[in-house]
């Protein structure tokens, strides 16, 4: 991903599940100020619930970052706005990103498309993740 | 050189010694073998011992704390690696249980090398008294934001507000159940309108849910479906399958009406 310039940062420390309330409304209020209408604010919401319900329920906890991201424009023309989200824990890590990425891939008695629906619901994605170490996923959205 | 002056450096030292008793938490310090060297005066009191007997003593024998011996001494790992480390533990003095958050970093001597390492405690009991009064009103806070209301005969309707976990659903699943039981209502109106973020947990807890009152011979739908968690719900991927749902609580009313043949008539 390419470096953008960060005007505002919100972080969520995850441990328990009543955590993820505090990630969503922060996620909402966010994407508010960065000027997205309500639709563009339930999709990244949901982005971020659904990485903070991975953290709370996989990860062992961790924490989610949010961003208020600008991007320049190239010359003559006007930048751009959005959300950048960084979702880290320090768990177990997953084991087969590829099969983690498919739609109705799950490890738990979930419906399996949480991450793939993230990569959906935002513009960029990007997740890497070891065994015993742990997931990181940042994702980003931007406003059109 | 004021250092090389031996009777300034022992006020020195004894000014150190002092500004450590007015430290109001424990401050302790230990050798390699976590012999107690020095502990300050808040420390003393708290072991109930004098400094003297106190340094008789290695750090895991007064404070049987949950740490000691293990791995996750910070202490040691202070030691072990040169850089600090704090950690949330729980101490056991004279039987009593008490949570601290202790940090430990590494007790050099001139040239550099590690000799032992200090500690300083804080009791926190007042801050995990806080968590647990907070995690206690979050708790209340969704067990009141999930009333079930008998709307018309053979109709309850129950708005869904916030953030649905698990444990939210779960109260959710049994407040319908029993409503359904107690009214014998053949119609359960879910409305998610106020739904902070309907993301595929959610979904699968919705699906979950419209089973189970399917089971006990209930029909649910879904209402409250604006145009942001359609389009969300379809970027997820997920499929609510045969539940019917509609964009609003007025829509869904009037199938339920519909479906029980009640027919609402202006008669002015």
């Amino acid at each position: 991903m390419t470096p953008a310039h960060v005007s505002e940062e919100v972080h969520v420390e995850l441990n328990l599940s009543t955590d993820n309330a505090l990630a969503i409304t922060s996620a909402r209020r966010l994407a508010g100020r960065a000027g997205f209408d309500e639709a563009g604010q339930s999709l990244i919401a949901t982005a971020v619930s659904e990485l903070a319900t991975n953290i709370i329920r996989y990860g062992g906890g961790g924490e989610v970052v949010l961003r208020l991201i600008h991007e320049q424009g190239e010359v003559g023309q006007p930048g751009r706005d959005g959300v950048e989200v960084v979702a880290e824990d320090h768990g177990p890590g997953i084991r087969n990103i590829e099969r983690a990425m498919q739609d109705h891939f799950s490890t738990g008695k979930s419906l399996g498309l949480g991450l793939p629906g993230v990569k959906r619901l935002m513009d960029e994605f990007f997740i890497n993740s070891k065994p015993g170490v742990g997931t990181l996923c940042i994702a980003r959205k931007w406003r059109r | 050189m004021t250092a090389k002056n031996p009777v300034l450096t022992a006020l020195d030292a004894d000014l150190s010694v002092r500004v450590l008793n007015q430290i109001p938490t424990p401050v302790m310090a230990v050798d390699k073998d976590f012999k107690i060297v020095f502990m300050n005066e808040a420390g003393c009191s708290l072991l109930g011992l004098p400094l003297g007997e106190i340094t008789q003593y290695k750090c895991s024998e007064l404070m049987n704390s949950l740490h000691c011996g293990t791995p996750e001494c910070r202490m040691n790992q202070a030691m072990q690696s040169g850089a600090r480390a704090t950690a949330r533990n729980e101490v056991n003095i004279d039987g009593r249980a008490v949570p601290i958050e202790y940090t430990a970093a590494p007790l050099k001597d001139e040239a550099g090398n590690i000799i032992g390492g200090v500690e300083y405690v804080i009791d926190i009991t007042s801050r995990v008294r806080d968590e647990q009064k907070l995690r206690e009103q979050s708790r209340t806070i969704m067990e009141i934001s999930t009333p079930a209301i008998s709307l018309w005969e053979g109709i309850v309707v129950l708005p869904v507000v916030g953030v649905v976990d698990s444990m939210r659903a779960q109260q959710m699943m049994n407040t319908m159940l029993a409503k359904i039981k107690e009214t014998s209502s053949k119609i359960i109106i879910l409305d998610i309108q106020g739904v902070a973020a309907v993301d595929t947990a959610v979904a699968n807890h919705l699906i979950k849910i419209t089973k189970a009152t399917k089971l006990m011979g209930c029909r649910c739908l879904i209402s409250g479906i604006s145009p942001a968690v359609a389009e969300t719900l379809v970027q997820l991927g997920i499929d609510l399958g045969d539940v019917a749902t509609n964009a609003t609580l007025k829509d869904s009313l009037g199938d339920a009406f519909e479906l029980l043949h009640y027919e609402v008539r202006k008669t002015k």
